[in-house]
C-alpha cells in the first residue's frame, strides 16, 4: 500500500517538475512586476522591470512591458516635461497599463506617434481606480501641473466604489512567500487560467457545507433594480466627494469613459459642471473587428488602435490646434 | 459526484486508502463500504433518488431468491415478469412518460383532434438506464438458470451500485461482477497501476477532445443555419469525436478506478473509429449495451436464426430499442433506423462479421488503400448518424444534412470564442495518430516497453489537459442524461 503510494507521489513529482520544465520552455505563464508604495504613498510597480505578459492557456496573447524609472509601464524612462513640447498624461487601471500589447506599441505610444512634438505620459496601473488616479495627480502635482493636459479613464461600475484614498491593499500580495511561490512557474499559470479555482474554492465549499448555509433565492427584478440604484448614486456620490478633495483643473483634465456604463445623473452631472469627457461607447461598440480580447475583458489591438485613434483626435481638435 | 470534480478528487483517494486498510481483512465490511461510498457518490447528485436503486435492489434481490426456489415454469415466468415490468415499469415513467404523452398529443392533432393531457416535470434520475439493465440481466440470468442467485444482500447491493461504473455503466453482467464482489480481492499493484494509466488516458480524452469540442459543436449545432457546409462538416466530425471522447473516457476512468478496488469490469470501447464496416463499428461501440441487447433481445428474439425477414425484423428491433434507451426523442430513434438500414447489406450477404481480426494498415500499400477508404466509408455513415443523434429534432438533422450535402458552400469557420481552430485539429489528428499505435490495448493504452517513452506520454497527456482546460465548459457527461 505504502509503497504504490510512494510511487505515485514521485511520479507526481517528476511530472510536476516537467510541466515546470514545459512551461518555463513555452514561456507560458504570466509574468507580474513586482509592486510598491514609494515615498509619498502612491502604489507603483518596481521601476526598472521588464517581461513578457501572456494571457489565455495557449499563449493566445503576449505583451512585453517595461517599468520605467517611475514606476509605470512606458518607454519613457523619466517623466520630465519639457517647455518646448506638448505633453500629455494618460492615467488609469489596467486598460491603460497596457499589458497586453507591447510597451512600444501601447495605446500612449500610438496616440504620441499621431500627433507632432508630443510626449505622452503614461499612469496606468492594475487596480487603479478613481480614489488612486486622483491621489496619483495630488502627489505629484508638481509635476502634473507642468503637463499640459491629462486623460483620466474611469470606468463607472468599478472605479467609485470608495469616496476616500487609502492605500490599498494589493501590496500584500507581494508578500516574500508570494514572491517565493512566482517562481513556480507551473502554479502561476494554472492559477491564471483557473485550473486552481476549484482547489482555491474547496475550502468555502467545504465551510458551506459543514454550515448548511443555503444560497439565498434569486433576487427579483425589482430588487435588482433598487439595488443598482443604490449603487448607482453611491458611485455618483464618491466620485463628488472625491473630486471635493482633490479638486482638479477642468481645462486641463478630461475623463475617459464608457457612457454605456454610466448613470444618466453622472452623464449629465459632467455636463451641467463643465466636465469634459471623451466616450468611447460608440466606437467600441460599432467596431467589426472585437474590441476584446478572447480570455479577459480588455481590449484588443483593434479596440486600442481605435481608442488611440479617438483621443488623438480630440486632442488635435481641443488641445493641439 | 462527477470524476472531473475536485469532489472526486478528494473522494477517491480516501475511498481508496480506507478501503485497503481499515476494512481490506474483512469481505463483508469492505463490501458494506462500497455500498456506503456509492451511496455517497450517487447521493451527491441527488439523494432522493438512492431510494430508487435501494428498490430496484430488494426487488431482484427478493425475486432471484424466489426464483431460485420456484421450479414451476409459470410461476418462474410470473416472477421474472414482475422484476421485468417495475424495473421498466420504473425507467417508462421517469425517462418516457412525457414522450408517449407528447407524442399521443401530437398525433390526435394529427388526426384533427385537440386533446388536453399535460406533462409532468420529472427529474431523470441519474444512470436509471443503467443500473436498470444491470439489475434487468441479473434477473434474467437467474431466470434461464444461467447464474446461482446470492443469498447476500450487501454483495448483491455492492453489484448493483458499485459506484465507479453506477451512472454511465460499463453496464456490467452479475456473472461477471457479482462474483467478484462475492470473493475477496487482494491487493495487486499492478492492477492498481494499471487503473491510474487508464484513468490519466480516460481524463485525457473527456477533458482534451470532449471538453475543447462541446463549445464548437454546441455554437454549429445551434446555429446550423447559418453556416456554410464546411463548417457543417466541421460540427458533425467534431461531434463524433466529442461523443467518443466523452462515452469512453467515462468507461475508462470508470474501469480504471474499478482496478483501484480489485475489480475488473468489462471493456466498452475498442477503437470503434477504425471499424471497417457496421457490423465491425457496433461489435468496438458501448460493447456493454450492444452485448445486453443481443443476448437479452436479439437471441430471445431469435436472432440470426428463422426466416430471413424474422432476421431483418430482429435487426430493426435491436437497433431501435437500442435508439431510443438513449432518449426519450424520435432523433434517437431514426438513428436506430439508420444504423439498422446500414447495418442491413453486410448482415443479408452475411458479411458483418468479416472483419474480425486486428487492423493492420501498414502491411502493404494496398491494404492501406483499401483499409483506410472501409474506415472512412464506416466513419462517414457514422457521422451522418450521429447528426440525428445531436439535433434536437428529425426536421434539424435533415436540414443539417442538407445544408452539409446539397447546399454545398464554404467558408473559414471561426471558433466561438475566438481562440485558434488550429489547435483543435492538431489534438485531433495526434489524438487519432495516437489511438492507431493503442489500436490492440484498450485497456492499457501505455503499454509500451520504453519506460521514458510512458513517462513522456503521461507528461503530454497531463501537459494536453492544462493546455486544453476551459473552466467555463460544462464538464458533465452526455451519457448522464441517458
Amino acid at each position: 500500500m505504502f509503497k504504490i503510494i510512494k510511487k505515485v507521489l514521485l511520479y507526481i513529482f517528476l511530472i510536476f517538475l516537467a510541466l515546470e520544465l514545459l512551461v518555463r520552455v513555452f514561456h507560458l505563464q504570466n509574468e507580474r512586476p513586482n509592486r510598491y508604495a514609494d515615498d509619498k504613498g502612491v502604489e507603483k510597480w518596481v521601476p526598472n522591470q521588464e517581461e513578457y505578459s501572456v494571457t489565455g492557456n495557449r499563449r493566445q496573447n503576449v505583451g512585453k512591458y517595461h517599468i520605467n524609472n517611475f514606476g509605470f509601464n512606458s518607454v519613457h524612462e523619466n517623466y520630465s516635461p519639457k517647455k518646448d513640447a506638448t505633453e500629455i498624461a494618460i492615467i488609469g487601471d489596467s486598460f491603460i497599463e497596457g499589458f497586453h500589447e507591447d510597451y512600444t506599441n501601447s495605446l500612449g505610444q500610438q496616440v504620441e506617434r499621431n500627433l507632432v512634438n508630443t510626449t505622452v505620459l503614461e499612469f496606468g496601473y492594475a487596480g487603479y481606480d478613481f480614489a488612486d488616479e486622483l491621489h496619483l495627480i495630488d502627489a505629484y502635482d508638481d509635476l502634473f501641473d507642468k503637463i499640459d493636459y491629462s486623460f483620466i479613464f474611469i470606468r463607472f461600475t468599478d472605479d467609485l466604489e470608495r469616496g476616500n484614498y487609502e492605500i490599498s491593499s494589493r501590496l500584500s500580495l507581494d508578500t516574500p512567500i508570494s514572491k517565493a511561490v512566482k517562481q513556480i512557474k507551473l502554479l502561476v499559470y494554472l492559477k491564471d487560467i483557473g485550473a486552481l479555482d476549484p482547489l482555491l474554492q474547496l475550502p468555502g465549499k467545504i465551510i458551506n457545507f459543514v454550515s448548511r448555509t443555503k444560497l439565498k433565492n434569486e433576487k427579483t427584478d425589482e430588487e435588482l433594480k433598487k439595488e443598482a440604484l443604490v449603487k448607482e448614486r453611491l458611485r455618483f456620490k464618491n466620485f463628488k466627494t472625491l473630486l471635493e478633495k482633490y479638486p482638479i483643473d477642468k481645462n486641463k483634465f478630461v475623463f475617459l469613459l464608457d457612457s454605456s456604463l454610466c448613470s444618466d445623473e453622472f452623464l449629465n452631472y459632467l455636463k451641467n459642471n463643465s466636465y469634459k469627457y471623451l466616450d468611447l461607447n460608440s466606437i467600441l461598440s460599432d467596431s467589426v473587428k472585437p474590441s476584446t480580447l478572447i480570455y479577459d475583458q480588455h481590449w484588443s489591438k483593434s479596440g486600442r488602435k481605435l481608442i488611440a485613434e479617438l483621443i488623438v483626435n480630440y486632442s488635435k481638435k481641443h488641445f493641439i490646434d | 459526484m462527477l470524476f472531473n470534480s475536485i469532489d472526486f478528487a478528494i473522494f477517491l483517494p480516501v475511498v481508496f486508502f480506507l478501503y485497503w486498510t481499515l476494512f481490506k481483512k474483512n469481505l463483508k465490511a469492505q463490501n458494506i463500504f462500497i455500498v456506503f461510498a456509492s451511496y455517497l457518490f450517487y447521493g451527491w447528485w441527488d439523494w432522493r433518488f438512492l431510494a430508487l436503486i435501494i428498490f430496484s435492489t430488494l426487488l431482484d434481490f427478493t425475486i432471484g431468491n424466489f426464483l431460485k426456489n420456484e421450479n414451476r415454469v409459470l410461476r418462474r415466468k410470473l416472477l421474472l415478469s414482475v422484476s421485468v415490468i417495475i424495473n421498466l415499469g420504473f425507467l417508462a415513467f421517469f425517462k418516457y412518460y412525457n414522450f408517449f404523452v407528447e407524442s399521443f398529443v401530437d398525433a390526435y392533432t394529427f388526426l384533427g383532434s385537440t386533446i388536453n393531457v399535460s406533462s409532468l416535470n420529472i427529474i431523470l434520475p441519474v444512470g436509471i438506464s443503467f443500473y436498470t439493465f444491470q439489475t434487468l440481466s441479473y434477473t434474467i440470468d437467474v431466470y434461464r438458470k444461467e447464474l446461482e442467485p446470492t443469498k447476500d444482500l450487501i454483495a448483491f447491493s455492492a453489484f448493483v451500485c458499485f459506484f465507479p461504473q453506477l451512472v454511465a455503466g460499463p453496464i456490467e453482467r452479475a456473472t461477471n461482477l457479482l462474483p467478484q464482489i462475492s470473493n475477496k480481492r487482494s491487493f495487486n499493484q499492478n492492477q492498481i497501476i494499471d487503473g491510474l494509466k487508464l484513468m490519466l488516458w480516460g481524463f485525457f480524452k473527456k477533458l482534451v477532445i470532449a471538453d475543447s469540442l462541446s463549445p464548437i459543436v454546441n455554437d454549429i449545432f445551434n446555429n446550423s443555419s447559418t453556416y456554410s457546409s464546411t463548417t457543417l462538416i466541421i460540427g458533425a466530425v467534431f461531434f463524433a469525436f466529442q461523443i467518443y471522447g466523452d462515452f469512453s473516457g467515462y468507461s475508462d476512468i470508470a474501469i480504471g478506478t474499478s482496478k483501484l478496488f480489485g475489480v475488473e469490469l468489462m471493456s466498452n470501447f475498442k477503437f470503434p473509429y477504425f471499424s471497417r464496416n457496421i457490423g465491425e463499428f457496433w461489435r468496438r461501440w458501448h460493447i456493454s449495451l450492444s452485448t445486453w441487447f443481443r443476448d437479452y433481445l436479439y437471441i430471445p428474439l431469435g436472432g440470426s436464426r428463422g426466416t430471413k425477414f424474422k432476421n431483418i425484423r430482429n435487426v430493426f428491433i435491436i437497433f431501435i430499442v437500442s435508439g431510443f434507451w438513449h432518449g426519450a426523442n424520435w432523433t434517437f430513434i431514426v438513428w436506430g433506423i439508420i444504423h439498422a438500414l446500414l447495418f442491413l447489406p453486410s448482415f443479408i450477404f452475411n458479411n458483418n462479421r468479416k472483419f474480425t481480426n486486428e487492423i493492420n494498415l501498414l502491411n502493404s500499400f494496398k491494404e492501406f488503400i483499401i483499409n483506410s477508404l472501409r474506415i472512412f466509408q464506416t466513419f462517414v455513415f457514422v457521422t451522418i448518424g450521429w447528426v440525428f443523434f445531436r439535433s434536437e429534432s428529425i426536421s434539424q438533422a435533415f436540414l443539417y444534412l442538407k445544408r452539409m450535402f446539397f447546399d454545398f458552400s464554404s467558408s473559414l469557420y471561426v471558433h466561438p470564442s475566438g481562440y485558434r481552430m488550429v489547435d483543435y485539429y492538431l489534438i485531433l489528428i495526434s489524438f487519432i495518430v495516437f489511438e492507431y499505435f493503442i489500436r490492440n490495448n484498450e485497456r492499457n493504452p501505455f503499454y509500451f516497453k520504453n519506460k521514458f517513452l510512458r513517462f513522456f506520454l503521461y507528461v503530454v497527456m497531463v501537459f494536453a489537459i492544462i493546455l486544453f482546460y476551459d473552466d467555463g465548459v460544462d464538464r458533465s457527461f452526455i451519457y448522464f442524461q441517458f
